[in-house]
């Protein structure tokens, strides 16, 4: 039996060696993504543009992984015998862990190597992944939320559409005028999606988590959120007027955006929040039926100084040993971040480009002086200060989830004060905070 | 005359060593693919519930039964979890018998267009539930969704309260299909003898229906409600998509909540403590099912 174990163990690695050495003598290596549809067609789009760039030299196998999360999941199962491909696109709040992890390969360090002018990245979006001076992740699909709204459906309801509501008084009053006049089935609607909780704390200016965010030399060991009131704000809003069918203003439209992004295209509701990556879908979808207009994400409180942070995904580079890997991985990573393929990358998906050479490419003029809805998304984050990076946090998909769960029992008053719902939902995130420290540091 | 009745004793054979071992040579392919993916992994799930682990499912430092005292059955979570399932489970195999009995007496009689009717009712077995899942997102929208413009409500099927019918629903439509199979297969069995007997004594068709039908497919009925049962005990697909991986507490099934510890929240242990518990149930289940069979079902 042993000897047929091991016979078979060194067959696999012939077998895994064979595939590593192509006929060609091109260095091959592995790229993990997670994008699918519209998205998912340019960023093959790009990779295949590579390996013909780099034909004999360079060819990367590329794989769809399916969402970020699964995607994160597999990495993890698969990261405890052999790390799997070379170069992966992992989400933002996967960002903790992957430093964690010990398999990466700061960016930094090839960024220090080759002398490369890191200052064409976009210093917005380079704060999100740089910790303690190192920048970890080569950003590569970088988004924030904003403002969606029906500029038809304003037209019919005698509201101005040039001007899209700036915060949740604001977001009321309108969407009340749109359901009364009848321009919508509802004036607003917006998915109960994690994230956004995270943004609106940092619009507030106010920590998700203590430790400088998570941020600092040491990791978070607990949430701020309920104590610092973002908490009790934002479940407020939630709590005010969403999900109540008396007023018809706003649907609860579930978990996640899917459902959010359907109502908006079908014209059901007027105003939605989504983020920018969504833009050239929700255009192609809606089409001729009316026009879309942009806006900032809006403030909880009128008086909010605080800004909006990047999420989607970044490119991570993964320790192999093999020199001759890691360069190329390098080269890809050159690549698919130059000016003319972050603006064809932001034309075709609506994610930033995170190269700032890319505003100047006639890609990006022709298709922003078509859409001009691609520019609010730039100067929003633009407006931002980098200090308002977002949180780091190891367990952030967890919190993201628990978010929405204690969200949607708010709204479906299984919880009936905001307060309570607040504290229970910061207890359940530190329980897990804790459990993930107690096992991982 | 009294003849020796006695047998003659069985001659005992000496086995050589090799049709001693012969047996086991057979057993031996299958045991080594039960060992590898079935009782390997049990042990190590037992294993592992007595464990925390780190993110990567390494464990860390032993806790006993804490996983299952303090981080499963402390919470009030757990607990609904485990009521919502045996409820999910209940309606669901419940609800796929009698859609299935319902539509296989439909067509038991040749009529006119019966044939297209039951290849209506059988084909939810050859729908995937993740397909399913996903056109019955599009059907439940709550603004615009065709059940929604159908009836012309503005209700959430998939908030709330709605949620588990709407996901129940689904599961016991993709459950009709295969009982319908079934017991029209069962139906077909029944010898038409009894029914003429039936009705020469004037029985109607309710009579015929409680007193003939039901006992003589019982059989097939107790073997229907065991893969219902399973099936819904399975059921992950449509909670995972319907609810775009998020249930309220009512739909948290027990298995998506597995996977959910294990894929999403990386606690492998509060992962592994609940299959070892989902595992205990089931076990009861089926040797209720078997006592319950010997005594009440007809072959």
């Amino acid at each position: 039996m042993k000897k047929l174990v091991s016979l078979f163990l060194v067959l696999a690695m012939m077998v895994s060696i064979c595939a590593f050495a192509s006929a060609d003598g091109a260095v091959e290596i592995t790229f993990w993504h997670a994008m699918g549809g519209v998205n998912g067609e340019a960023i093959t789009k790009m990779i295949e543009d590579f390996n013909a760039a780099y034909e004999g030299k360079i060819k990367v196998n590329y794989e769809y992984q399916g969402s970020y999360d699964d995607a994160f999941a597999k990495i993890q199962a698969a990261g405890i015998n052999s790390i799997p491909c070379d170069i992966m696109q992992v989400y933002d709040i996967g960002t903790r862990f992957m430093i964690d992890s010990g398999w990466v390969k700061p960016m930094q360090e090839f960024i220090d190597a080759e002398g490369f002018d890191a200052s064409v990245i976009e210093p917005n979006i380079a704060a999100y992944y740089t910790v303690d001076g190192t920048l970890y992740s080569m950003p590569f699909n970088s988004s924030t939320p904003i403002l969606y709204y029906n500029k038809t459906a304003f037209e019919k309801a005698g509201l101005d559409p040039e001007a899209p509501p700036k915060n949740f008084d604001e977001i009321y009053e309108m969407a009340k005028k749109i359901a009364e006049s009848g321009a919508a089935k509802y004036g607003f609607g917006m998915g109960n999606y994690g994230w956004f909780f995270e943004q609106w704390t940092g619009k507030m200016g106010k920590n998700y988590v203590n430790n400088n965010n998570g941020r600092g030399a040491d990791y978070a060991t607990a949430v701020e959120f309920d104590s610092n009131g973002a908490g009790h704000d934002i479940l407020s809003v939630w709590n005010k007027f969403v999900g109540d069918e008396a007023t018809a203003v706003a649907p609860y439209l579930n978990q996640g955006n899917d459902d959010a992004k359907q109502a908006f295209i079908n014209g059901d509701i007027a105003i939605t929040l989504e983020s920018t990556a969504a833009l050239k879908t929700l255009l192609t979808n809606v089409g001729d039926s009316f026009e879309i207009g942009v806006g900032y994400f809006p403030n909880i409180n009128a008086d909010d100084v605080g800004g909006v942070s990047v999420g989607g995904g970044s490119l991570w580079a993964f320790k192999t040993g093999d020199e001759a890997r890691e360069a190329a991985t390098w080269e890809f990573v050159k690549f698919m971040t130059n000016p003319e393929n972050q603006a064809f990358w932001n034309a075709q998906t609506g994610y930033f480009p995170v190269n700032v050479k890319a505003q100047e490419t006639e890609t990006f003029k022709e298709n922003v002086a078509k859409y001009p809805q691609f520019q609010v998304a730039l100067d929003q984050l633009h407006d931002s200060a980098p200090q308002y990076a977002g949180g780091l946090l190891s367990v952030f998909s967890q919190a993201r989830a628990l978010v929405q769960t204690y969200t949607e029992r708010l709204v479906h008053h299984e919880i009936a004060d905001v307060d309570e719902c607040v504290s229970q939902l910061a207890a359940e995130i530190n329980e897990a905070i804790e459990m993930y420290n107690l096992t991982n540091y | 005359m009294v003849k020796n009745t006695k047998r003659p004793r069985p001659m005992k054979i000496k086995k050589t060593p090799y049709e001693i071992i012969e047996p086991y040579l057979f057993l031996l392919p299958a045991l080594a693919v039960f060992a590898v993916f079935l009782y390997y992994p049990f042990g190590r799930t037992i294993y592992l519930s007595t464990w925390v682990t780190d993110a990567l499912g390494r464990p860390k430092k032993f806790v006993g039964l804490d996983n299952y005292t303090i981080r499963l059955f402390g919470k009030d979570a757990f607990w609904t979890s485990l009521v919502s399932t045996l409820e999910f489970v209940g309606v669901v195999a419940l609800g796929g018998l009698i859609i299935g009995m319902i539509t296989s007496l439909l067509t038991y009689n040749r009529y006119k267009g019966s044939d297209f009717c039951a290849a209506v009712y059988a084909m939810p077995v050859a729908i995937a539930s993740a397909a399913a899942s996903m056109a019955f997102r599009m059907i439940y929208h709550p603004t615009g969704g065709l059940l929604n413009n159908l009836f012309g409500t503005q209700i959430n099927f998939l908030g709330g309260v709605y949620q588990f019918w709407s996901v129940a629903a689904v599961t016991i439509w993709l459950q009709s299909g295969i009982n319908f199979i079934f017991i029209s297969a069962g139906l077909k069995g029944v010898p038409t003898e009894l029914y003429e007997s039936c009705s020469i004594d004037g029985a109607n068709y309710w009579q015929k229906l409680f007193h003939i039908t039901l006992p003589s497919i019982s059989p097939t009925l107790f073997f229907q409600i065991i893969i219902n049962i399973i099936n819904a005990f399975q059921s992950f697909s449509q909670v995972k998509l319907l609810t775009n991986e998020s249930p309220n507490s009512s739909t948290n099934l027990i298995v998506y909540a597995i996977w959910h510890d294990a894929f999403r929240a990386q606690r492998f242990e509060t992962a592994a403590a609940r299959s070892v518990i989902l595992f205990l149930i089931i076990l009861v289940i089926t040797l209720i099912q078997f006592s319950f069979e010997k005594r009440s079902v007809n072959y």
